[in-house]
C-alpha cells in the first residue's frame, strides 16, 4: 500500500460523506425563498417603509446566495471530478464512484438551486412597490 | 445524514463487526451444500410462516400488510370515483335535480378529500410497503408491526370518514375546508374531516418514517448510495417531503378543533383570528402533498422504463436531483393556490416564479425517460402503454400548470373548471396511470401471476379515452365562465353541451376501471404461475420466489451494481441457494441485516417482531380516541386515550430492544455481526430522530402562527390584553432544562455502569418535566382564550407543551422501568439514547415556546 | 333577460389561433374569451399564446416518446440522448418559462392598478351581493347588480359578511376573493358596452351556484344618469296592484328585512330593493326579472336557492303574490 492509495481511502472514506451536503445548495434556495417572502410581509402589510430599499437589498441578498450556491456547484463539480475520470455516471459500487457520484448530485442540485433563485429574483426587479 | 451523530457520545454496546467484509469472490462461488441448504430454508420457512385461519389477521408481514393496504386505498378510491359519477350526473344537464345542493357539496367534498387522504398518499405508503423490501433485498420493513398498526388505523379512520356520507353528515364545506364556512358549519362533517383525517395523516407519518428507515438502513450489504434502486431515492425523497409537509397541516387541525368544540377563535375574524392562516397552514401542506403524490408514481416509471429498453436508466444522477429538488422547490409553491387573496403582488411574483421553476426538475425527468428509451432496445409491454398514456396526459397537465402559475392568468383560471382539468390531467397522468402501470408491471410479484394483456388493453383504451372526453372539455367551461364546485348551473351559457360531453367521458373511464378491477380480481383463477423474471427486469425485486415463499429474500445478497441481475448471471442461484448473508435462522426467529446509511456496511442483526393482535388492539384504542370527540363524548374519548397509550407501552416492553440472549451471531459469509445496536447505529434510534423533524415541524406551525397573526394585524396582541406569567413561564423553562439535563445525564452515567445513579435520575427527571407542565398550564390560567385569538394561540402553544412534557416524562419513566427490571441495562441501553435524543428536540421546543410566551408578548407590544 | 351580445374583435384576434377561434365561437356573456375589458383582453391574448406554444410542446415530446417507441425502437446515440436531457429538460424550459415568467410579472399589478375615481364597494352576503357606489353626496345602495362606466377603470373594494366568496366578471378581468374582517382590492374596465354576468367563485355553502349578478357596462352619460336615478328614493305606487302589493309587503314584514328607501321599511338583512324594479335579475341571477319571476322568487325562495334565509311565501295566494310582484317590478 502506498501513501497515495491511503490518502485516496481517506478521502472516499464514509464518515466524510453526509447526504445532507447534497441538500446545501436547495437550503440556500429555501433560505432566500423565505427571506424574501417575510421581508416583503413585513415592509409591504406590517411596517411600511421604502419598497425601492427593500428591492435592493432583498437583490444584494439574492447575489449573496447565488454566489453561495456557485462555490458549493463548484466544490460538487470538483468532487464528481469528471473531467479526470471521464466519468458521468458513477455506476459502480465502490466508494469512489459513491462519492464522485454524490459529487454529481449536488453539482446538478445546484443549477437547479440557482435557476431557483434567479426567478424568485424576477419579481424585484419588475414588480414596484408594494401593490 | 452520516452515521456518526452529533447527539450521541461513544456507545458502550459498539463492538465493530467480526469476520471478513466485504466479501471476496471466491467465497461468493464457493457452491452450497444442498443438504444444508435445504434444512436452513426449512428453519427459514418456519420463522416467517404466515399465521393461517382467522389468526391471518394478525400478521404483520409487509407482503400481507401492504396488500390488505392496498387494496383497502383502491377500494375507497372506486368510493371516490362513485361519488365521482354522482358528480358528473347531476352536472351532466343544467338546473337538474338529481341530487340536492346539500348531498352534492357532500359529495364533491368527500370525492377530493377520500382521493386525496384515503387513495393518493396511502396508495404511495402501501406499495412502498409492499415493494420497497423486495427492491432492496430486505426480509421485511423494519418496523412491521407500526405498519400494521398503520394500516389499522387507516382502515378505522377512512371508514369512519367515507362512512359519514351515508349517513349525510359528512363534511360539506370543500376538502380545502376553509373557514369561516366550515368552522360555523353546524353538523359533525367538519369535525369528522378534521378528527378522521388527523388520525390517518399521523399513521402516514409513521409509515413516511418507516419508509425513510427502510431506505436509509435496511438496503443490502454493499448498495451504496449511488446504487440504489431509483425507487428507494423517491421513497427518501418523499417520506422526507411527508415529514415536513403533514405536520403544518396536523398542527392546522389542531387548531380548527380548538375552535369547533371550544370555541377559540383562532379563524374568526371578529376575535382577532384569521381565515388566512388556514389557508396558509393548509397549503404549506396542499401543495407539497401533489409532489408527495406525483413523485412515488414517476418513480414507478423509473423502474418500468429501464426493463422495457433493456438497459439502465440515463441520467440516474439527474433524476435524483430532479426528485431532490422537486422536493424541495414544492415547498415555495403553495401560495399559487391563494393568488388571489389579495396578498402584495410581490410576494405572489415570488410564488409565481418558484411554481414556475419547479417544471425544470419535473421535467428533466421525463426528458431523462425519453433519453433512456432512445438509447434502448425497445421491448414494449403492457405496463409501457399505461406509462406512454399517463405520460401524454401529465404532459398537457402540466403544461397547463405552467399557464397557472403565471398569477395574472390564474386570476381568470382560478377556481374555474379550468382548473378541475388541469388537476385531473396531471393527477390521473402522474399518478392513476403510472399506480395501473405499477399493478401491472408488479403483479407477478404479488400474485405470483400476470394479469391479462388483452382486457389490460381494453381497460386502457377506455380509461384513456374516457378521461379525455371527460376533463378536455372542462379547460373550455372553466374558460367560459363556469366555476367550481356550483352544484347545478343556468343554461344559455355556453357550458351546456361540454358538461354533457364530461358526463359521458365518466362512464366511459368507470367502465375501464370496471374491467381493470375484474382482471385484478380473477387473473389469479384464470392464468397460470408466471415466469420469475417475466419483463426481464434488472433490479432485485426479481429474484422473488414463484410461488410464494415468506421470508421476502431467501439469503440477503451483497450487491455492487444497480441492475444486479443483469450485470450478475449467479445472482439468483446463489441466492437461492442461500450462499449470501441471513440464509438460515439457527432459533427460527425473523431478523434481518441493518446496514449503515452511505455505504451500506452491515451493522448489527435486527430482531423483526412476528404477528400480533397488539397493533390491531392499538388502533382501535388510538381510533376511539379522535372518533369520540367527534360527537362531543369526551370522557369515552379520554379512556380510549389512555387505553391506547398503555396497550402501545405494553406493546414496546415485550418485544422491543429486549437485550439479546447472545452478543454476536453469524451471519454467512464468514461475518459475525452484533445482535444489538443503540443510538445512531440503531434503526430505531434513525426512527426517533425523524419522527422528532414531524413533530418539530408541527410546533414550528404554531409559532409561525404566533408571527403570522403579529404581521397581518396591527392590533396583535390587542391593547390590554392579559399575558401569560413570565415568572411561572421561566419556572417552567427551567424545569425542562434541567429534566434535559437529567435524561442526558442518566444516559452518561449509566454508560459508565452506574444504572442505580441514572435510574435516581430519571425519577427525578420525570417529576421534573411534570412540573414543567404545570408551571406552563399555570402561567396561562388568566387568559381567556375564547376572547381573542391571541389568548388561544399562546394557550394552545401551552397545550402542545404540556403534552410533549407528559409524553417525556413517561419516556423517562419507561426507561427507568426499563433499568429497574434488566429491559435496561449499561451495554443495552437503546431505549434510553432513543429518550435522549427526543428529549434534546423537546428542550429545545420548549425552551422556544417558553421564549414566545414570555418574551414575545414584551417585544410585541 | 338579456340579450346575447354579439361583436367583433378581429384587430385583437388577428394572430389568433385556429383553436381560439374555434373557442370564441361559443363563447358567452361569462366567458373570459370573449373579452370586453383591458384586462380580459390582456388574459384572452396571453391565453392564446400559451395555449398554442403548450400544443406546440406537446406535440415534440409525445411524437419524440411515440417515435423511440414505435417508430424506431433500435439503440440511437448515447450523446444525442444527453443533448436531449441537458437541452429539453434544462435549456429550453429555463428560456421559454423566463420569458413567460416576465410577461406575467410585468402585468401582474394591473388587476389592482389605481381606478379613475369611482369607487364601488361591494359586500358578499350568503348568497347575494350589497353594491354601494360611492358618490361625493354619500353611498348609494344597490344589490346584486353593478353598473359601471365604459372606458373608464373602476375600483372595487371588497369584503364579505361571514363566509370568504370571489367577485368575478370573466368578461371583464380577473377575480379577487372578498374575506369578511378584511378589505381586498381589484380594478376593472369595461371597454364596450354591454351586460354580463359574473358570478361567486370562492366556494360560500349551499347556493354557491346560484350566486351571480349581472353587470351593464354604460356609456359615461347614461351611466350618471342611472345613478342619479338610482340614488333618489322609491316613487310611489303606480296604480292600484301597486299598491295593494305595497300593503301586502307591509302586512307580511317584508320590510323587517328589506330596505326601500323613502318609505318606512328599512330591513337591512336582505338586499336593498329601492329600485328593484331596474335590475336585470333577481335572486342574484338566479332568475330574470320579469313580473312573473318575482312572484315565483317570492313563493319559492327554498325551492329556488338551497338555503337561503328569505323564508317562501307560498302561502300567499296568487293574486296577493301578482300584486306584491306588481309593487317591486314597479320600483324602478
Amino acid at each position: 500500500m502506498t501513501d497515495g492509495k491511503d490518502a485516496e481511502k481517506h478521502e472516499f472514506r464514509e464518515e466524510s460523506e453526509s447526504l445532507w451536503r447534497i441538500a446545501f445548495a436547495p437550503a440556500i434556495w429555501a433560505i432566500h425563498f423565505v427571506v424574501c417572502y417575510a421581508w416583503v410581509s413585513l415592509v409591504c402589510v406590517k411596517f411600511g417603509g421604502d419598497p425601492a430599499v427593500m428591492r435592493v437589498s432583498l437583490l444584494a441578498i439574492s447575489a449573496v446566495a447565488l454566489a453561495a450556491i456557485a462555490w458549493l456547484g463548484w466544490r460538487a463539480f470538483r468532487q464528481w471530478n469528471v473531467r479526470d475520470t471521464g466519468d458521468f455516471t458513477n455506476p459502480e459500487g465502490e466508494a469512489e464512484d459513491r462519492h464522485e457520484f454524490l459529487g454529481h448530485a449536488a453539482f446538478l442540485l445546484a443549477i437547479i438551486s440557482a435557476i431557483g433563485v434567479i426567478y424568485v429574483s424576477m419579481p424585484l426587479i419588475i414588480i414596484e412597490g408594494c401593490r | 445524514m452520516s452515521d456518526t451523530s452529533r447527539f450521541d457520545g461513544p456507545s458502550s454496546a459498539d463492538p465493530e463487526l467480526e469476520g471478513i467484509y466485504p466479501p471476496t469472490a471466491e467465497m461468493i462461488a464457493e457452491p452450497m451444500d444442498p443438504e444444508l441448504s435445504r434444512a436452513q430454508a426449512e428453519r427459514l420457512s418456519r420463522a416467517w410462516a404466515t399465521p393461517t385461519g382467522w389468526r391471518y389477521w394478525s400478521s404483520v408481514n409487509n407482503t400481507e400488510v401492504g396488500v390488505w393496504y392496498t387494496l383497502t386505498a383502491f377500494c375507497f378510491m372506486l368510493l371516490a370515483g362513485l361519488m365521482a359519477l354522482l358528480i358528473r350526473l347531476q352536472l351532466a344537464v343544467p338546473q337538474n335535480d338529481l341530487v340536492s345542493a346539500d348531498l352534492f357539496n357532500q359529495l364533491f367534498t368527500m370525492h377530493g378529500s377520500a382521493m386525496m387522504f384515503l387513495f393518493a398518499v396511502p396508495i404511495f405508503e402501501s406499495v412502498s410497503i409492499l415493494i420497497l423490501p423486495s427492491l432492496v433485498g430486505a426480509r421485511d420493513m423494519p418496523f412491521p408491526r407500526l405498519s400494521a398498526f398503520g394500516y389499522w388505523c387507516f382502515l378505522i379512520g377512512g371508514i369512519f370518514v367515507i362512512g359519514s356520507i351515508f349517513f349525510n353528515v359528512a363534511p360539506k364545506a370543500g376538502w380545502f375546508m376553509y373557514p369561516p364556512l366550515a368552522t360555523e358549519d353546524p353538523g359533525p362533517g367538519s369535525d369528522i374531516w378534521l378528527l378522521g383525517l388527523s388520525f390517518i395523516e399521523v399513521a402516514s407519518i409513521a409509515a413516511a418514517v418507516e419508509l425513510i428507515v427502510g431506505a436509509l438502513k435496511c438496503r443490502p450489504p454493499g448498495m451504496r448510495v449511488n446504487i440504489m434502486p431509483l425507487y428507494a431515492w423517491y421513497v427518501l425523497v418523499v417520506g422526507g417531503m411527508i415529514l415536513f409537509a403533514f405536520p403544518p397541516l396536523i398542527a392546522g387541525d389542531l387548531l380548527f378543533e380548538l375552535e369547533r368544540s371550544f370555541d377559540w377563535p383562532f379563524f374568526d375574524p371578529t376575535r382577532g383570528g384569521d381565515p388566512l392562516l388556514w389557508q396558509h397552514l393548509f397549503w404549506i401542506f396542499g401543495h407539497p402533498e401533489v409532489y408527495i403524490i406525483f413523485l412515488p408514481s414517476i418513480a414507478i416509471a423509473a423502474m418500468i422504463v429501464p426493463t422495457v429498453a433493456q438497459r439502465p436508466i440515463v441520467g440516474y444522477s439527474w433524476i435524483v436531483l430532479s426528485a431532490v429538488g422537486t422536493g424541495f422547490i414544492s415547498f415555495g409553491l403553495w401560495v399559487h393556490h391563494m393568488f388571489t387573496t389579495g396578498l402584495p403582488n410581490i410576494s405572489l411574483g415570488f410564488f409565481s416564479a418558484a411554481s414556475e421553476a419547479v417544471v425544470i426538475p419535473t421535467g428533466i425527468q421525463l426528458f431523462a425517460f425519453v433519453a433512456t428509451l432512445m438509447v434502448g432496445r425497445v421491448k414494449l409491454n403492457l405496463p409501457m402503454l399505461w406509462i406512454a398514456g399517463g405520460l401524454a396526459i401529465f404532459t398537457a397537465g402540466g403544461l397547463t400548470g405552467v399557464m397557472l402559475a403565471i398569477a395574472p392568468f390564474d386570476f381568470q383560471a382560478h377556481d374555474t373548471y379550468f382548473v378541475v382539468a388541469h388537476l385531473h390531467y396531471t393527477l390521473f397522468g402522474g399518478m392513476v396511470f403510472p399506480i395501473i402501470a405499477g399493478v401491472y408491471y408488479y403483479m407477478p410479484l404479488i400474485s405470483k401471476k400476470l394479469m391479462s394483456k388483452r382486457l389490460g388493453r381494453w381497460s386502457f383504451w377506455l380509461i384513456f379515452s374516457g378521461f379525455n372526453i371527460t376533463f378536455l372539455p372542462m379547460h373550455l367551461s372553466g374558460l367560459l365562465g363556469m366555476p367550481r364546485r356550483v352544484f347545478t348551473y343556468p343554461g344559455g351559457l355556453g357550458w351546456d353541451i361540454w358538461n354533457l360531453v364530461s358526463t359521458c367521458g365518466a362512464f366511459v373511464i368507470a367502465a375501464g376501471f370496471a374491467i381493470f378491477m375484474f382482471d385484478l380480481l380473477t387473473h389469479g383463477r384464470r392464468s397460470a404461475l408466471t415466469p420469475r423474471n417475466p419483463w426481464g427486469g434488472g433490479t432485485l425485486e426479481w429474484t422473488h420466489d414463484v410461488p410464494e415463499a415468506n421470508w421476502g429474500v431467501r439469503s440477503i445478497p451483497y450487491i455492487t451494481s444497480r441492475y444486479p441481475l443483469w450485470d450478475d448471471p449467479n445472482l439468483v442461484e446463489r441466492m437461492d441457494a442461500g450462499r449470501y448473508y441471513l440464509g438460515d435462522s439457527a432459533e427460527e426467529t425473523r431478523e434481518t441485516i441493518v446496514t449503515s446509511v452511505i455505504d451500506a456496511r452491515p451493522l448489527y442483526i435486527q430482531p423483526i417482531t412476528g404477528p400480533t393482535w397488539i397493533t390491531l388492539v392499538a388502533a382501535a384504542f388510538t381510533g376511539g380516541a379522535f372518533i369520540f370527540p367527534t360527537f362531543h363524548m369526551y370522557w369515552p374519548a379520554g379512556i380510549c386515550g389512555v387505553l391506547a397509550i398503555c396497550t402501545i407501552i405494553t406493546w414496546l416492553w415485550r418485544d422491543t430492544a429486549r437485550p439479546p440472549k447472545t452478543h454476536m451471531a453469524d451471519v454467512g459469509l464468514g461475518l459475525r455481526l452484533p445482535t444489538y445496536a443503540s443510538g445512531s447505529r440503531s434503526a430505531g434510534w434513525w426512527a426517533m430522530w425523524i419522527t422528532m423533524l414531524a413533530d418539530s415541524t408541527a410546533f414550528a406551525s404554531l409559532i409561525f402562527s404566533v408571527f403570522y397573526y403579529w404581521t397581518a394585524h396591527p392590533d396583535f396582541p390587542p391593547a390590554g390584553s392579559a399575558h401569560p406569567e413570565l415568572m411561572l413561564v421561566a419556572l417552567a423553562g427551567i424545569c425542562v432544562a434541567l429534566a434535559w439535563g437529567a435524561t442526558f445525564g442518566a444516559r452518561e452515567v449509566n454508560t459508565h455502569g452506574r444504572p442505580g445513579l441514572a435510574r435516581a435520575l430519571l425519577g427525578g427527571g420525570a417529576l421534573l418535566s411534570l412540573a414543567a407542565a404545570s408551571f406552563m398550564t399555570l402561567s396561562v390560567t388568566d387568559l381567556s382564550p375564547k376572547t381573542h385569538a391571541y389568548p388561544a394561540i399562546l394557550s394552545a402553544i401551552t397545550i402542545w407543551m404540556g403534552v410533549h412534557s407528559a409524553l417525556g416524562a413517561l419516556m423517562q419513566l419507561y426507561c427507568l422501568a426499563g433499568s429497574t427490571f434488566g429491559k435496561l441495562t449499561p451495554r443495552y441501553d437503546a431505549d434510553l439514547r432513543n429518550v435522549t435524543l427526543y428529549w434534546h428536540f423537546h428542550a429545545l421546543a420548549a425552551l422556544i415556546a417558553a421564549a414566545t410566551l414570555g418574551l414575545v408578548p414584551l417585544m410585541l407590544t | 333577460m338579456t340579450a346575447r351580445r354579439w361583436k367583433s374583435k378581429a384587430g385583437t384576434r388577428a394572430g389568433a389561433s385556429c383553436a381560439l377561434l374555434l373557442l370564441a365561437a361559443c363563447s358567452g356573456r361569462q366567458s373570459a374569451l370573449d373579452p370586453a375589458g383591458e384586462d380580459a383582453e390582456t388574459l384572452a391574448l396571453m391565453f392564446t399564446v400559451m395555449v398554442t406554444a403548450a400544443a406546440i410542446l406537446w406535440l415534440c415530446l409525445n411524437g419524440l416518446f411515440f417515435y423511440v417507441t414505435r417508430v424506431s425502437p433500435r439503440r440511437m446515440s448515447r450523446k444525442l440522448a444527453n443533448g436531449l436531457v441537458i437541452g429539453g429538460g434544462i435549456l429550453m424550459p429555463l428560456v421559454l418559462i423566463g420569458a413567460l415568467l416576465a410577461w406575467g410579472l410585468s402585468i401582474l399589478p394591473d388587476h389592482d392598478q389605481p381606478g379613475d375615481g369611482l369607487v364601488i364597494r361591494v359586500q358578499g352576503e350568503q348568497w347575494w351581493w350589497r353594491v354601494a357606489y360611492e358618490t361625493p353626496e354619500g353611498d348609494v345602495i344597490s344589490a346584486n347588480e353593478i353598473r359601471m362606466p365604459v372606458g373608464e377603470r373602476v375600483s372595487f373594494v371588497l369584503d364579505s359578511h361571514r363566509v370568504i366568496h370571489s367577485f368575478w366578471i370573466p368578461s371583464l378581468g380577473g377575480k379577487m376573493d372578498m374575506f369578511p374582517g378584511r378589505q381586498t382590492n381589484l380594478s376593472l374596465r369595461a371597454d364596450e358596452a354591454g351586460i354580463y354576468r359574473g358570478q361567486c367563485a370562492e366556494f360560500c355553502g349551499a347556493s354557491h351556484a346560484w350566486m351571480a349578478f349581472e353587470v351593464e357596462a354604460m356609456e359615461p352619460d347614461a351611466f350618471d344618469a342611472w345613478l342619479a336615478a338610482e340614488a333618489a328614493p322609491a316613487g310611489p305606487p303606480d296604480g292600484g296592484a301597486e299598491a295593494i302589493g305595497r300593503q301586502i309587503f307591509a302586512r307580511e314584514g317584508c320590510g323587517g328585512c328589506h330596505e326601500i328607501r323613502g318609505t318606512e321599511f328599512q330591513g337591512q338583512v336582505g338586499p336593498d330593493l329601492t329600485h328593484v324594479g331596474s335590475r336585470h335579475s333577481l335572486g342574484a341571477g338566479r332568475l330574470g326579472a320579469r313580473l312573473e319571476d318575482f312572484s315565483t322568487w317570492i313563493a319559492h325562495t327554498d325551492d329556488l336557492k338551497p338555503g337561503v334565509e328569505m323564508p317562501p311565501f307560498d302561502h300567499l295566494p296568487q293574486e296577493e303574490l301578482t300584486a306584491l310582484a306588481a309593487y317591486l317590478k314597479g320600483l324602478q
